[in-house]
């Protein structure tokens, strides 16, 4: 056991260090790459320090570096609290009384460093060194585990926030350090508790390296493998590296051939699986590349699409104002009606366009801080005078208390608000449209609701999908895709919201519900 | 004094329409139908503000453009606004992080409102 840890305790530092180098050298300007190299450092630093203290003679020394190694930890923590800020994405921007705090709490432990509050005395056992630690080495604990619960709720927020990509870079960093900590537990806690102490020492390496090694991966690597991927990966590994020990330490011939043979059967199958595990990942990667390509496919499209409709519209609404002389009566009137019909044309290509990104899944969500009383104001406003023009009422119901702001993206959230109102307008023949909040615990609801010609049980099941209308729809208005709600169901979705209608039945209006939560 | 616009835009139809309008407006009109050509002609003339198209002609895209004009200092402070039938989200967005003012679709606007949104970006 001493042989394995002069072994692996010094390659296990040089692998940090060099695994913070290579993250460095990659973009050495980026703060993320330039954080992850200070963790690197302070944590290679901390296991440097144990390694000298569980091989030294000197006593002297002994004390020396066990009083040295807590500052690994000291500055580790700090700077994993600010890397958690900013990646994989930046949460906010790290404040002016953060740093104090920080900077405080490192200034605490370096006074006290070479004082007997850090290691009261050292000695040496039958197994090594051992010391009396002195309270500020209690301290570490509390002060680690405070800024790993922040540490946690950072990656929590970061985690509700994300993209997919982002998303698994941190499922990779928790497994990292879901495995760090578990071989931690296992070595320093479980196998000494059962009176196994020979791996007490082997635990913090071997737990850092899992770490480093998992953190560096998804800092580095363009295109990260899904987590199963990577778990099947390090289970065959783990379980060849057993085999393998097992048959070094076979007792006999006879048992060294049968597990001999077992590893070279378990070698031969674990070849089968990650090879069909990487021809996976080509073909995933294939068909991203083709999902990628379909979207350019279908922005270049729409692009060449809308040309002509901009030509179009721009000079009819040139011709309309007055721009060329005046324009009167029929003249008029045939202008208006092929501005009209060329709007459509124009609502349809970016329907079909938003239904399309949508289906792709390559509809990103840009949250924000968002006041959902002064958004449907801004709506409301904008469809009054269309709402007049059928001498229908649009009321925005304001809310007796203030309406929370809510995490989410201002313009889709937008859109979707919009379009209920909208279409409330066009399937309203008389009375007219109410726009509400009900505000829950967990979240906000946003009723729009009509006097119009109602919906059918039949419709209601259907009616969010794409290409349909009720039966209503059919019959007094016939513009449009069927794509509105289809897509006004897929945004509210993507912002962990539900979207459904009511209604009594046929010429009983209806009423349209979106839930947000609140975050 | 007259503000002077510079529309980079290939299509020669939008090019004559949005030229039409604006000066019927009572601004200058400056056009280039591709990016290089925009740089010099913003470098010689020093417009007001540029209305960039964003797919252009060649490999030197609207993009390209905005990459470039910052590392000009004479023509680096003059507001941009992507004006483009592109409509895609990457796109919008690195122009926008490249210094774009905005990021407009062409087709959901009239030549009228897209003045207006000039005269808010040149605070008249």
């Amino acid at each position: 056991m001493e042989t394995l840890l002069l072994i692996f305790s010094p390659l296990s530092i040089l692998l940090i260090l060099l695994l913070g180098v290579v993250v460095l050298l990659k973009d050495p300007k980026n703060r993320v790459h330039l954080s992850f190299f200070g963790i690197c450092l302070s944590l290679s630093t901390w296991l440097l320090t144990n390694f000298i203290v569980d091989t030294t003679n000197n006593l002297e020394v002994a004390f020396f570096f066990s009083k040295l190694a807590i500052m690994g930890p000291v500055f580790a923590a700090p700077i994993s609290y600010y890397f958690s800020l900013i990646f994989p994405l930046p949460l906010r921007k790290f404040t002016r009384k953060e740093f104090f705090v920080i900077i405080l709490g490192i200034m605490f432990f370096l006074i006290l460093l070479p004082t007997r509050f850090n290691i009261e005395k050292v000695w040496t056992e039958e197994w090594g060194v051992s010391f009396r630690p002195g309270p500020l080495y209690y301290f570490l604990f509390f002060y680690l585990i405070i800024y790993f619960f922040f540490i946690f709720l950072n990656i929590s927020k970061a985690f509700r926030t994300g993209n997919k990509k982002e998303k698994t870079q941190l499922q990779y960093l928790l497994m990292g350090f879901s495995f760090a900590l578990l071989i931690g537990i296992a070595t320093n806690l479980i196998l000494p508790l059962l009176g196994y102490n020979k791996l007490v020492k082997i635990g913090p390496p071997l737990s850092v390296v899992f770490f480093v090694g998992f953190t560096s991966y998804t800092i580095v690597t363009k295109q990260l493998f899904g987590i199963n991927v990577i778990l099947t990966q390090i289970v065959v590994g783990i379980m060849a590296i057993i085999l393998f020990i097992q048959t070094l330490l076979s007792e006999g011939p006879y048992w060294r051939i049968l597990n001999l043979t077992a590893l070279l059967f378990f070698l031969f199958f674990s070849w089968l699986l990650i090879r069909y595990t990487f021809l996976e990942i080509k073909r995933r990667e294939e068909a991203e590349k083709l999902s990628q390509a379909k979207s350019e496919f279908l922005s270049i499209a729409s692009h060449q699409l809308r040309t002509p409709l901009t030509v179009i519209k721009g000079y009819l609404s040139m011709l309309l104002e007055g721009g060329y002389g005046q324009v009167e009566g029929q003249i008029k009137r045939v202008l208006e009606n092929v501005y009209l019909a060329n709007e459509r044309l124009i609502r349809l290509v970016n329907d079909f366009l938003k239904a399309s990104r949508i289906e792709t899944g390559k509809i990103d969500l840009n949250l924000e801080k968002t006041n959902l009383e002064t958004l449907i104001e801004n709506v409301v406003s904008e469809l009054e005078i269309k709402a007049k023009e059928k001498n229908l009422y649009l009321i925005f119901e304001k809310p007796k208390e203030p309406i929370p702001e809510i995490l989410a993206d201002k313009e889709k959230i937008r859109e979707v608000l919009v379009n209920l109102i909208d279409n409330g307008i066009r399937y309203t023949k008389s009375g007219g449209i109410r726009v509400g909040f009900e505000q829950e615990k967990k979240f906000i609801r946003i009723f729009v609701q009509d006097t119009g010609e109602g919906l059918e049980k039949k419709d209601l099941e259907k009616l969010f999908e794409s290409f349909s209308r009720g039966s209503a729809g059919e019959k007094l208005f016939v513009e449009g895709a069927g794509l509105g709600l289809y897509i006004a169901k897929k945004i509210v979705e993507l912002h962990k919201g539900k979207i459904w209608a009511e209604s009594e039945g046929k010429g009983k209006g209806s009423t349209f519900y979106v839930e947000l939560p609140l975050r | 004094m007259k503000k002077k616009i510079l529309i980079v835009e290939d299509e020669k139809m939008l090019a004559e329409m949005y030229k039409n309008k604006l000066e019927n407006e009572g601004f200058g009109v400056l056009l280039a139908f591709d990016a290089a050509e925009a740089l010099e002609l913003a470098k010689k003339e020093k417009p007001d503000m540029i209305l960039l198209d964003i797919l252009l002609p060649g490999e030197k895209n609207g993009l390209f453009f905005l990459k470039n004009q910052k590392q000009i200092s004479e023509i680096a402070q003059i507001p941009v606004i992507a004006f483009s039938n592109y409509d895609d989200p990457k796109t919008k967005k690195e122009a926008l992080e490249m210094g774009a003012k905005d990021y407009l679709i062409k087709a959901d606007y009239t030549p009228r409102e897209i003045v207006e949104k000039i005269k808010i970006y040149l605070k008249y």
